[in-house]
């Protein structure tokens, strides 16, 4: 299952984050700087999973920014690695139009993973809700 | 990197403008968010953010109480109390304000209101109770995207207790004209499974509906439900499997809407899915995994195009041919689809076609052998993850005769590792091997 997912800039100031799994919030500054800190320090033709603790990052680099989504063992990591992608297109498809919005940016994760698993992949089926609720307030 | 990476960056305006061009104008200049983002984004030290932090909450604090505050205005509130939290400031005054935007707002303030439970709050809280009612008003609203809204919140937390007092509701969206609506309520029954299984035992019989639903959406969230299930008991499913092997016969087939394709390969987190699921009950049963084998051959045949995706969804494949009941054709191609991985100059497949030999090797400790040159490579990878990766396979196939040098590559690999948990991890298999060929 998927622990949590990051969005991390170069200097570990987080962008975006959301926890699958209760993390108190005290503790979570630490854990997203320790992370970025373990993403940063691997060269380009490294693997994109690292063992963190007793679990896995996958991560992958967006100019600077980095994407890193925490899973446990039994998570098929490239699968998470391509899920990963299909979330920067269906950003990237919603907001060409839009300017970025952290609350918008949320809602699109929470149709596509929930309780750690992803539910939701279809990108026409991931905006719907939203291009709904945009419309309503047009 | 490649083109379709390249594009997906250039067409990321405001998310990069944050970080590559300083003090850039693409967030809106009257959104506070904006401005505070900025204001973090440019400073230095812990000291400095803390107090700018503060700021923000009094702020925050002062207007919320306000009678004076519109919906509109506390959903930007809310959301700037939620970037607050997410830097690790707690605003737990927040909290019940953020209840009442779910209550009293509509459309994308209602939406916010909600967002910000789901992150603020979390299922033992006591302030969930308070949102029942409001989820209870909204799964019988007349409009359906605010009745989409509540099925995704109760999917994401619900107070457990509260279940008997919602589930008639969530049954009935079974039945919706709408497919959101059904696959939103299929997904809040997974909740329900997850949180307290006994509430949700007498509606089997409609999880085998939305299995069979026409919309594939639908269908794919019943796997969730299906896959705890079955994890839990493979017997109990095994009259299934027909029904999940035409299911991914149609998929491979390309039978779905052009639109869950990702990359020109149809719906391959749902195939995923169904290798997952199928893995699990051909498990040690013959007749089962009989039923299987044509829709894993088609899967491997079908996974030609050169892509990261597909290559995951071989993996997954090869993972449930080495599972399941053995057949010698498919595990020969199967064994060849390893090869494949583990010789690919890529460092992620190497890594994925390390880690499918660590699984299989038991099984076939001839293909460990077959690449034992290139496994030797990997011992000396300036990656530690690759290296890591290859101890893990060695591990599984010491004997004897190559215990000491299998020891000693070990041992090296500890005088560099930094990593508390994968140095407990080595120490232990070394350990076991010590205690294994005690005259090493």
């Amino acid at each position: 299952m998927i622990k949590f997912v990051l969005m991390v800039n170069r200097q570990g100031q987080t962008r975006l984050s959301r926890y699958f799994q209760p993390v108190e919030l005290s503790r979570r500054a630490a854990l997203e700087a320790d992370v970025v800190r373990c993403c940063l320090s691997r060269k380009k033709d490294q693997c994109s999973f690292v063992e963190y603790k007793d679990y896995k990052l996958v991560y992958r680099q967006y100019a600077a920014l980095y994407i890193v989504v925490g899973v446990t063992d039994s998570e098929n990591e490239l699968s998470v690695y391509e899920l990963v992608h299909n979330f920067v297109e269906v950003l990237d498809k919603y907001f060409s139009r839009i300017m970025f919005n952290l609350d918008r940016v949320h809602i699109i994760l929470d149709e596509m993973i929930q309780n750690g698993h992803v539910v939701e992949t279809n990108r026409s089926r991931v905006l719907a809700p939203l291009t709904a609720l945009d419309k309503m307030v047009d | 990197m490649s083109d379709v990476v390249e594009k997906t960056l250039t067409a990321l305006p405001g998310l990069l403008s944050l970080d590559s061009q300083p003090g850039s104008t693409k967030l809106s200049s009257s959104s506070k968010l904006g401005n505070l983002i900025r204001g973090i984004t440019e400073l230095t030290s812990k000291h400095e953010e803390e107090k700018l932090i503060q700021l923000e909450l009094t702020s925050i604090k002062e207007q919320v109480s306000s009678p004076n505050t519109s919906m509109r205005q506390m959903k930007e509130l809310m959301v700037r109390a939620i970037y607050c939290e997410m830097l690790g400031y707690e605003s737990s005054f927040s909290y019940i304000h953020a209840i009442k935007l779910a209550q009293q707002g509509t459309a994308l303030e209602k939406r916010v209101g909600y967002l910000a439970v789901s992150l603020f709050l979390n299922e033992s809280h006591e302030l969930l109770l308070l949102l029942v009612n409001t989820v209870l008003k909204d799964l019988q609203s007349t409009n359906l995207i605010e009745v989409c809204m509540a099925l995704t919140v109760v999917s994401q937390m619900f107070p457990k207790d509260m279940i008997p007092a919602i589930l008639p509701l969530v049954e009935e969206k079974l039945n919706h004209p709408k497919e959101i609506i059904r696959r939103k309520a299929v997904l809040a029954l997974y909740k329900f499974y997850l949180i307290a299984p006994n509430q949700v035992q007498h509606i089997h019989n409609k999880f085998r509906k939305a299995l069979c639903d026409k919309d594939p959406g639908v269908m794919t969230a019943s796997l969730h439900i299906y896959l705890q299930l079955i994890e839990e008991n493979p017997e109990g499913y095994k009259d299934l499997t027909t029904s999940f092997v035409t299911i991914l016969k149609q998929v491979v087939g390309g039978k779905l809407p052009m639109d869950f394709n990702y990359h020109s390969v149809p719906a391959p987190w749902l195939q995923i899915q169904l290798l997952r699921i199928l893995c699990l009950l051909g498990k040690n049963d013959q007749s089962t995994s009989e039923i299987m084998y044509e829709v894993l051959d088609e899967s491997l045949r079908r996974a030609e195009i050169n892509h990261n995706i597909t290559y995951a969804i071989l993996f997954e494949c090869v993972k449930c041919i080495y599972t399941i009941h053995p057949k010698s054709e498919l595990l020969e191609k199967a064994a060849k689809c390893i090869g494949n991985f583990v010789l690919s100059p890529k460092i992620n497949l190497k890594y994925l076609g390390l880690k499918a030999l660590t699984y299989v090797v038991q099984q076939d400790p001839k293909l460990a052998l077959q690449h034992q040159m290139t496994i030797i490579e990997c011992l000396d990878h300036p990656d530690l993850i690759i290296k890591r990766e290859t101890l893990e396979l060695l591990f599984r196939i010491t004997n004897a005769q190559n215990v000491t040098v299998i020891v000693d590559k070990m041992l090296e690999f500890l005088r560099v590792n930094k990593d508390d948990y994968t140095t407990i991890d080595l120490v232990g298999k070394v350990a076991e091997l010590a205690e294994k060929y005690p005259l090493m």
